[in-house]
């Protein structure tokens, strides 16, 4: 006994009760004011967390909250982190916040206008006069393999992505028309 | 800010469209200015009489999508019931819930944020093969459906050469 009571001098032992008392203070006297960076669960602003539910309805809520809570409650950081890698971190076990409740979607109340649509057929409307007059003295004329068309990758360019929305959607109406010409030609007799 | 995420989930499921397009959909928006303007083209159902046409359409989305549905309107020709003549698409997935006028859908079919563009574009393909005759948006085109299919089949048909430009 006398041994132990010699190892622990004064100053170790102020030491020790600073200590204790920064760490109870620091769990039951926590004042919002504090300027550590480690942000309080509930600074996490609800309304976000429904904006990037709505937006995302196959994220989870925790996801959400763990994920904004750790950025400092960027909603556009979560929202890249989401568009880039299709999902977010999963919160460990313990991290059980309070979850808010789905917001109530509004009601619609649309007004929808009627308006006489004079019919105008889809290779007049995309403008494919010339590639049907081309394609039709050549039917079997190979631009892609009918039937299956080749698998089209996203663009990160803008423009491109327009194009090639523009060139699936004229592929699908040339297919479609290539299609129809060939079984009228396998049955000439049935169309009146 | 509402529109902003209106734009960012439209953007998303653009993406996924373009990446993984359904059997017989494409769509996309008419120019990224406007993202809230889209276009889409879908395959008539093969084994109906729309089956080789291709029919386009327009969809307008609110500026809170996810919360309400968009309108969407077919902007050639589409003989069928559930169209109304102008174009306009009559299909409970486009109806918000709480927005039901005939009280004859089930909430589960109506429009939620769970949806999406895609699940709407094959709402409206399955509703080109099998028309629903409780909700008749071309009461004409219900009842030579209902009375005269053969006519009705023939008047499709037509309709996809046409619009084809045969």
């Amino acid at each position: 006994m006398p041994d132990q009571q010699q190892t622990l001098s004064v100053p170790s032992l102020l030491l020790l009760a600073a200590f204790a008392a920064l760490t109870i203070r620091y769990f039951f006297f926590t004042k919002p004011s504090t300027s550590s960076p480690r942000a309080n669960p509930r600074a996490v602003n609800p309304a976000d967390v429904e904006q990037i539910a709505t937006m995302f309805p196959q994220i989870g809520r925790r996801e959400i909250i763990w994920d904004l809570q750790r950025n400092g409650g960027s909603v556009n950081a979560t929202t890249e982190r989401i568009l880039g890698r299709g999902r977010l971190d999963p919160p460990p076990p313990s991290f059980q916040p309070v979850i808010p409740a789905g917001a109530t979607p509004s009601t619609a109340n649309t007004t929808l206008a009627q308006s006489k649509s004079e019919h105008i057929d889809l290779i007049t409307r995309y403008n494919l006069g010339s590639r049907v007059s081309s394609q039709s003295s050549s039917p079997s004329e190979g631009s892609g393999p009918s039937g299956s068309p080749q698998p089209q990758s996203w663009s990160n360019n803008k423009n491109e992505r327009q194009a090639l929305l523009k060139r699936r959607r004229e592929e699908m109406i040339l297919t479609a028309r290539r299609k129809l010409q060939e079984k009228e030609r396998e049955r000439p007799q049935q169309e009146g | 800010m509402a529109s902003s995420i209106a734009s960012r989930r439209l953007f998303h499921e653009y993406k996924l469209l373009t990446s993984s397009p359904p059997d017989g959909i494409t769509a996309g928006p008419v120019s990224e200015d406007d993202i809230f303007l889209w276009e889409a083209l879908i395959q008539g159902p093969d084994g109906t009489p729309f089956e080789g046409g291709i029919f386009p359409a327009e969809l307008k989305f609110p500026k809170d999508y996810p919360l309400n549905p968009p309108t969407m309107r077919f902007l050639g020709e589409v003989w069928h019931p559930n169209v109304y003549p102008s174009g306009l698409v009559c299909i409970s997935i486009l109806h918000a819930p709480g927005d039901d006028p005939h009280h004859y859908e089930k909430a589960s079919e109506r429009w939620s944020p769970i949806q999406s563009v895609e699940k709407i574009l094959i709402s409206v393909m399955s509703m080109l093969a099998e028309p629903n005759d409780e909700s008749p948006a071309n009461i004409e085109a219900a009842k030579m459906w209902r009375e005269r299919r053969s006519e009705f089949e023939k008047t499709v048909r037509e309709g996809v050469r046409r619009s084809l430009g045969m």
